[in-house]
């Protein structure tokens, strides 16, 4: 007989919500998550705050772990991944394996939730040197620093008077591959740039930038007052060169509403990196047969009227693994795949009957 | 020595914060301009009072496809300010600080509330306490402190028009009270083509029995043009003078001429104190037309200018049209750039002192731009209800060659010209 409990495969916010929707409408959730604790890349990468709000990320995981934890309708496993799939929906026989054993699981339904990872700059070449010079770090290093309230120069351990943000690292590249906007990187910049004239007042900030892609309530929320309050300098032309000269940083480009190559002596750069798939996204993609898209990520087929309906009927995903997404997204379609795949166990269930 | 920071400098040995940007460096790459993106004048400009929105531009670029003094070749506009200060230009000495004639078309367009009509006096204060003020501009304010009016003409003979006017012209001083105080202003006081339409006014006051009266030597200067071209001081000192003696009389409305005189009296005296009825004369004889009998038929086409102040400043743009198409034979013809997105005519926020110093940063004068529109539209006459542009038009007629295809004339004038003998 199918099984009515649903696979949820990865502990983010995305999983989290997802399990938790799931619990919520009286179904069971089995939680898969590689890491041998919940929260996902906030936690695992150490944001400090969250993205555009500013809410503390680790006191925003916590509530969202909390509801999953100790729930009676979510089987928790921790330090776990999945290893095979068989059967289609609504019968669904999944490996889960951990570090002493294998377990198979019997689920109607399952929804993938593993989300991404961040853009390598050192695939860059030699355009910013991340791995050459210590004081070229990115928005994830910056995130740990902010978290840390310790903003320095890696190369001197002291506070920089002048910071830059580089964005479209990875991102909107036909070279690399990745031809598409990470979505929130942006954003993201901007926080960052608000936090660091937050620990430090007198630092200059400068952000370059190809496009200020701050949709919706981003605009008023954190680019307004980023330039208006924290007085940020955004400034149109991307830096494609960064040269370390006496212990400082030399960032070259051009400014482009000006019509000029710009030269400017920077402490500490940023590169904004944006999302690729994770690991486990790949490998969920290839265990449950999925389509993916040119950048590998998971391939959803409903276009904007269905976001986390998948090639495999009974297979949903959510959030970052289906391409860029920001934490809105990534919660409201791990609510959707919830809905959809407690309805997929359900019409099981009526067929039977 | 100041580097001009707008000019691509070829250095032979650049030093930027201490690092040199020689030897191995050039190898590479020819010179080229170093920026260090100094922000103290941004930072500067934004403390101030008043300055804080320059700050705000995202560079949308709106501002300057509306901006007249780009459109005659100036470049320039809010967008091209803010880039400029953001790079390190230091507005405080530079030229474009004497540019922007607050006409407000910029911040009309501008979504993030760019305020030019604050900036520029905030940083304009400035520049004038540190005596970085254009000469001709400084010789104005002089004037104006000395004389209570930019021209430098006798206070005493403030209303020596009158004698002009074959009608009475009472003074404040005399009669106490009044339905209506007239406050004239400086260039209808004193300039001839300024009496011609306070004449024409007075004349039409008359006709309709208005119970009005003027100040005459005790008015002073409104000073609005000099407050927006950096004149604080000067501009507070006269508006206490003027409230001082407002408060001396009975009054139930303050009719003015000059649209920058309705600014100043409407939107800045109350924050001194001086709470008024203050209407400008369109406004004051639109509604009352159908008392006036016109016996003559003017056969004209006409073309009306809307200043900057009355428009788009204070929102009257139908009063003048209304009083227009009642003259009878008139036909009025719209220019492209009217009400809302009216063309400057140069003389605001100081321009009406600047000829000379613009005259080296734009490829024609803003009124010569506006003649040539005017004339497009096949007009006999172009209208205007602002002391300034009778006198700046007709120079335009001139220097642009359109001499017998094109006059200038306040509205009063035609009203008068309407009414017949």
């Amino acid at each position: 007989m199918p099984s009515q409990d649903i696979l949820v495969i990865g502990g983010g916010p995305a999983g989290l919500e997802a399990a938790r929707s799931i619990a919520d409408l009286g179904y069971r959730a089995i939680l898969v998550e590689k890491r041998d604790r919940l929260g996902g890349t906030p936690d695992e990468a150490g944001y400090a705050a969250l993205t555009p709000d500013l809410r503390n990320a680790e006191e925003a995981m916590n509530e969202m772990i909390a509801r999953v934890q100790n729930n009676p309708n979510v089987e928790l496993h921790l330090g776990a991944t999945v290893v095979d799939a068989k059967g289609q929906a609504p019968d669904f026989t999944v490996t889960i394996k951990n570090a002493k054993e294998s377990k198979q699981v019997n689920v109607g339904a399952v929804i993938i939730c593993t989300g991404f990872q961040h853009f390598d700059p050192g695939r860059e070449t030699q355009k910013y040197g991340y791995y050459e010079f210590p004081d070229v770090i990115t928005l994830v290093d910056c995130e740990k620093m902010l978290k840390a309230h310790r903003v320095v120069r890696p190369s001197t351990g002291e506070p920089p008077e002048r910071v830059c943000f580089i964005q479209c690292v990875g991102s909107r590249d036909r070279r690399i591959g990745n031809e598409y906007c990470s979505k929130v990187c942006c954003g993201i910049a901007s926080k960052e740039a608000i936090e660091i004239k937050q620990q430090l007042p007198n630092a200059k900030v400068f952000i370059f930038y190809i496009d200020m892609r701050m949709y919706g309530y981003w605009e008023n929320e954190i680019y307004w007052p980023a330039q208006e309050k924290y007085k940020v300098n955004y400034v149109k032309g991307i830096a494609t060169e960064i040269l370390q000269r006496d212990g400082k940083l030399l960032v070259r480009g051009e400014d482009t509403t000006m019509r000029r190559p710009f030269e400017i002596p920077m402490d500490l750069v940023v590169l904004s990196v944006g999302m690729e798939p994770s690991a486990g996204t790949r490998e969920m993609a290839k265990i449950f047969g999925l389509k993916q898209n040119k950048y590998k990520f998971i391939e959803t087929i409903g276009g904007a009227l269905d976001t986390v309906s998948t090639t495999v009927p009974g297979v949903f995903a959510a959030g970052a693994c289906t391409g860029p997404a920001d934490l809105e997204d990534s919660i409201s379609a791990a609510g959707l795949a919830a809905v959809k795949a407690i309805s997929t166990v359900r019409q099981a269930e009526t067929v039977k009957a | 020595m100041p580097v001009d920071k707008r000019q691509i400098q070829e250095l032979e040995k650049a030093v930027v914060d201490g690092i040199e940007l020689t030897g191995d460096w050039n190898r590479m790459f020819a010179q080229r301009p170093i920026f260090d993106y100094d922000t103290a004048i941004m930072d500067k400009i934004t403390s101030l009072e008043g300055g804080e929105s320059l700050g705000w531009c995202y560079q949308c670029a709106q501002c300057v496809g509306v901006c007249p003094v780009d459109i005659v070749g100036g470049d320039y506009g809010p967008r091209k300010i803010y880039r400029n200060v953001q790079a390190g230009v230091d507005l405080f000495t530079d030229p474009d600080l004497w540019k922007c004639t607050t006409c407000m078309n910029c911040l009309r367009v501008c979504p993030k509330n760019v305020d030019m009509i604050q900036i520029m006096p905030a940083v304009r204060e400035e520049a004038v306490m540190d005596g970085q003020v254009p000469e001709e501009l400084q010789q104005v304010f002089e004037n104006t402190f000395e004389y209570g009016n930019p021209l430098g003409e006798s206070p005493r003979k403030r209303a020596e028009w009158t004698k002009k006017a074959s009608v009475p012209v009472p003074l404040m001083k005399d009669k106490k009270q009044a339905d209506v105080l007239w406050f004239v202003e400086c260039y209808p006081s004193y300039h001839p083509r300024g009496i011609d339409a306070s004449v024409a006014l007075a004349r039409v006051l008359n006709l309709l029995g208005v119970d009005f009266a003027i100040l005459g030597p005790e008015e002073k200067c409104s000073c609005d043009s000099q407050r927006l071209a950096g004149e604080k001081g000067l501009f507070e000192e006269f508006a206490e003078q003027n409230i001082r003696t407002f408060k001396k009389y009975r009054f139930n409305q303050i009719l003015v001429t000059d649209p920058h005189a309705l600014n100043a009296l409407k939107k800045e005296y109350p924050k001194y104190g001086g709470k008024y009825q203050v209407v400008h004369y369109t406004t004051f004889l639109a509604p009352l037309l159908d008392k006036l009998e016109f016996k003559n038929t003017l056969s004209y086409k006409v073309t009306f200018h809307d200043p900057c102040y009355l428009g788009r400043h204070n929102g009257e743009f139908e009063a003048p049209r209304q009083i227009l198409t009642a003259l009878p034979g008139v036909e009025l013809v719209e220019m492209g750039r009217c009400r809302q997105n009216s063309f400057c005519c140069g003389g605001g926020g100081g321009g009406m002192w600047l000829d000379g110093f613009m005259a080296d940063h734009v490829a024609e004068r803003l009124s010569e731009r506006r003649v040539r529109e005017a004339v497009g539209t096949g007009a006999d006459v172009l209208a205007v209800c602002c002391p300034y542009e009778v006198s700046r038009f007709e120079d335009a007629v001139k220097s642009t060659g359109n001499e017998g295809k094109l006059i200038v004339k306040d509205i009063i004038e035609l009203v008068v010209e309407a009414l017949g003998d």
